[in-house]
């Protein structure tokens, strides 16, 4: 009898185990729990797998981007606003994963641990969010593409506050085309992407700066150095053609920035090495993601490991197996612009929950301050001397374009930079796929999106 | 002299405040359940006075069982019944607000419930009376559960993928259900005889059978539950850990045959821990509701009627925690299956000054049976195990499952020393 009643404690033993059981659900219920309600099952605020029970989605000038009227989701009634958001809002389906209807769904739906989504079904009390997103600019922005696919992103990069994040192809998610899913011809491609934070490209001379960065790290006598352009730039029987054929003739460094000189940056980049490169991309966080208002960004890809001498002096021009992300490079102006520090940027200004990602600093980009003078001067000097000031009328811009040369169509047109007036904090960058020449086709349209900003 | 002394005034004192604390716990009880009514008469816009009436009653019931039982049985302790009642009272309302004609089978299953549990419990006073049933109960469950098997096999068929749910008169029963109390019953009983070589060995094909024949029933949760007791019966009597490991290896190895020979079992439960994937077919369909509507519900629900998850498949029998988290709240749902847990504490307490080694085990196997029942239950449908569709003891819907669970509270409640007021008073 006594035997028996000792080892009745195996029915404790059981009893913890059922404890620790209720333990993890518990837990699994509380950090799961946003997840989980806002999952396009649950019947509450999703009909038809669409979004319908959720807060309002305002821009900055607190116009109503996406908001939730008589059970059914609408979006704003200007349809250029709608297509030129959309990739910052997001669908009502998810189809877009870095959309804020995607990832700031418990806070639209108004889930919290202690009432559930009570307050969204119930008490009719749901959660809006204001961006710092201007809708007007985005409209512009959206227009000054002119139907190119590309994404265009400006952002003030003493705050991180995102301006106008504008990504092509897009579409009226009030009017979705029924052809979006079946379409062969290319149009649709990426639709759901945000290209801004997860598209990559092949940069082309915009990478240059890079290139610059690291041989001012680097080479001590950089500056006082002249070089001679050919039109090509020969290392045995291979060679890089320079975008001038007849050749530049004598340069200085900066003048080999202004005119974007293939044959001068691929002799430095050779001259550097592979290591010395591979190194300063890293420090300028070329390797790294960030997160933009929980969105992830995708990494870009640098990889000379098996890079022979020629690849190398490709690689330093922005070509090679070279692809970047928009976001990583509108930060590296972001950098270059506020004395080393980079911001990045967000577009939830407020929300249900603290927002914690306002402000922050991108750890991963740094650049020492001798060169950071230097590099902004030439980029100052590209504008001054080459583009010229017209291109940017009043806001004393820096910048560098590119064309990148891709295997089909058109070169992407990029450029980016940022103004030095301090009562104008703004960073940008542009890049239109397959769009043509950086000078042509990507100052123009960064510059009418910068008066857009100027003129608010 | 020293017996028709008043008892002293301390004492007389401690037994009016025990009166009052009991119907002060009914009285709260009741208060709760009245609120929990109010969703369940009105809503649509309508007044449900059949179910109104059911549901009352037997809040009214509750006290009727409890004077009753006070006055006339000289009962003096109810903590039992009282949990028993919330659950009861909870399955209640769920199973009528997302169907409310099914109110009167519920309720009558619940009073039947209580008919056998008194009716086990006075059967238990006796241990005497108990061997002598044993052996014939034994035979006589396992001719039962064989037959109503092939009865099924034969005659009903396959019903949500199992075999185990027998027709009589319109009125649908799980025999398997019925089978537990006599597996507790005989498992306690013959293993309080000494531990005679054969004794063991008749109990062993007893307790095979008993968790065979479920098996082929294609009701693994049926089947792990009685494995499970086995164990602990087994463990209780013998402490021997090391032929409890034994065994548990050849129960292992007998899984893997099974499985091997039937891809159908391990297909099952492919979807565990991966329902998420499975979000639109049957492996994970269930969870994934489950788990969505549990966490939509917050702490204090929705609100009774307000639910989504009772428009899911077995909302009221397998999910039916999930259907309380989502309209009545984390906090109720938690409260429900914590019971157990107090049930299960209870039992190893009682145990300890149980008259006898029977009631001991008895108790202890009851206990673990049901809190057993319970992990399976309610872990199965969040995908912390794999789901067996086990139904929640007194709160899900079903008749054969409420009369186990009181019968099972019988064995516990025996192991009381205050559930026999009279032999207590003699010994």
């Amino acid at each position: 009898m006594k035997n028996i009643t000792k080892r009745a404690y195996v029915i404790y033993a059981l009893i913890c185990a059922f404890f620790i059981g209720l333990g993890i659900l518990m837990y699994s219920f509380i950090a799961h729990g946003g997840e989980w309600a806002s999952n396009r099952i649950n019947r509450h605020v999703f009909s038809n797998r669409q979004l319908t029970n959720a807060g309002t989605i305002y821009d900055r000038n607190m116009k109503v981007l996406a908001q939730t009227k008589n059970g059914e989701r609408i979006f704003s009634d200007d349809y250029y606003t709608r297509v030129s958001t959309l990739h910052v809002v997001g669908d009502s389906q998810g189809y877009i994963a870095t959309g804020l209807q995607t990832l700031y769904r418990p806070n639209l739906i108004g889930y919290n641990f202690v009432d559930g989504v009570y307050n969204s079904v119930k008490a009719n009390d749901k959660s809006d969010i204001v961006l710092t997103i201007d809708a007007e600019v985005s409209k512009t922005a959206w227009q000054a593409m002119n139907g190119n696919k590309g994404t265009i992103c400006a952002y003030n990069y003493k705050t991180g506050e995102v301006i106008c994040m504008v990504s092509s192809p897009s579409y009226d998610p009030e009017n979705k085309p029924s052809d979006i899913d079946t379409d062969t011809t290319g149009k649709y491609n990426g639709i759901y992407i945000n290209r801004f934070l997860t598209g990559v490209f092949t940069p082309g001379s915009t990478f240059k700066v890079v290139t610059a960065i690291c041989a001012l790290d680097n080479i001590p006598d950089v500056t006082s150095r002249t070089f001679t352009c050919t039109g090509k730039y020969k290392i045995g029987n291979d060679y890089v053609t320079c975008n001038n054929r007849s050749g530049h003739g004598k340069l200085t460094f900066e003048e080999a920035l202004n005119v974007s000189c293939n044959s001068v940056f691929a002799e430095l980049a050779v001259e550097l090495g592979n290591d010395k490169l591979t190194e300063t991309v890293r420090q300028l966080g070329f390797g790294s993601s960030v997160t933009v208002s929980k969105a992830q960004t995708v990494k870009s890809t640098f990889d000379l490991s098996n890079a022979a001498a020629i690849d190398r002096g490709w690689a330093g021009i922005g070509q090679y197996t070279t692809l970047v992300n928009p976001c990583q490079m509108l930060m590296l102006m972001g950098a270059i612009a506020n004395n080393g520090q980079a911001m990045i940027p967000y577009v939830v200004d407020e929300s249900s929950e603290i927002v914690d990602e306002k402000g922050k600093v991108n750890k991963n980009i740094s650049i020492n301050e001798s060169t950071l003078k230097t590099i902004r001067k030439m980029l100052r000097s590209n504008v001054v001397n080459y583009y010229g000031d017209s291109k940017f009328p009043g806001l004393e811009f820096c910048g560098k374009t590119g064309s990148a040369e891709v295997s089909n169509g058109k070169s992407h047109a990029w450029f980016y930079g940022f103004s030095m007036r301090n009562d104008f904090p703004y960073a940008i960058v542009v890049c239109l796929e397959n769009g043509g020449i950086g000078y042509n086709d990507a100052i123009p349209a960064a510059n009418k999106v910068l008066q857009a900003i100027a003129a608010r | 002299m020293n017996n028709d002394k008043k008892p002293a005034y301390r004492e007389r004192l401690r037994r009016k405040y025990k009166y009052v604390d009991r119907a002060f716990i009914l009285f709260l009880l009741s208060i709760f359940q009245f609120f929990t009514y109010i969703p369940v008469i009105f809503h649509d816009e309508k007044v449900f006075p059949l179910q109104a009436l059911m549901l009352v009653g037997y809040t009214l019931f509750e006290w009727l069982y409890v004077f009753v039982m006070h006055v006339f049985f000289k009962k003096v302790n109810f903590e039992l019944e009282f949990i028993a009642f919330f659950l009861c009272g909870i399955g209640l309302c769920v199973t009528t607000s997302v169907n409310p004609t099914t109110i009167v089978t519920q309720l009558a299953s619940v009073i039947l419930g209580i008919i056998v549990y008194d009716i086990l419990l006075w059967f238990l006073q006796d241990v005497n009376r108990v061997m002598k049933v044993r052996l014939p109960l034994a035979v006589f469950t396992l001719l039962f559960f064989a037959a109503c098997f092939l009865y099924i096999r034969v005659a009903v068929g396959v019903k949500n993928g199992a075999y185990n749910w027998l027709y009589i008169g319109g009125v649908s029963i799980q025999p398997a259900e019925l089978v537990k109390i006599a597996f507790v019953f005989v498992g306690a009983a013959s293993l309080d005889k000494l531990l005679t070589a054969k004794n063991n060995y008749l109990y062993i094909v007893f307790a095979l059978g008993c968790i065979g024949i479920p098996v082929l029933m294609r009701d693994m949760g049926t089947a792990l539950i009685f494995f499970f007791t086995f164990i602990v019966i087994a463990f209780m009597r013998s402490g021997d850990i090391r032929s409890i490991l034994f065994i548990c290896a050849i129960a292992v190895v007998g899984a893997v045959i099974v499985i091997a020979l039937k891809p159908y079992v391990a297909n099952r439960f492919m979807a565990y821990r991966h329902v998420w994937e499975n979000t639109d077919n049957s492996g994970g369909y269930q969870q994934v509701r489950t788990l969505i509507y549990c966490v939509s519900g917050g702490l204090f629900g929705l609100g009774l009627g307000n639910g989504k998850l009772r428009d899911i498949f077995a909302s009221t029998t397998d999910l039916v925690f999930g259907v309380v988290c989502e309209e009545l709240g984390m906090i109720v749902a938690f409260c429900i299956v914590i019971c157990f847990a107090v049930i299960a504490i209870y039992a190893v307490v009682n145990s300890r000054s149980a008259p006898s080694t029977f009631y001991s085990i008895a108790a202890c196997a009851a206990a673990a049976m049901l809190l057993f029942q319970t992990s399976l239950n309610i872990f199965g449908i969040t995908d912390l195990l794999p789901l067996t569709g086990v139904t929640l003891p007194f709160v899900s819907q079903g008749g054969s499952s409420m009369i186990c669970s009181w019968a099972l509270f019988a064995f516990i409640k025996a192991a009381d020393v205050r559930a026999y007021p009279k032999v207590f008073k003699n010994s």
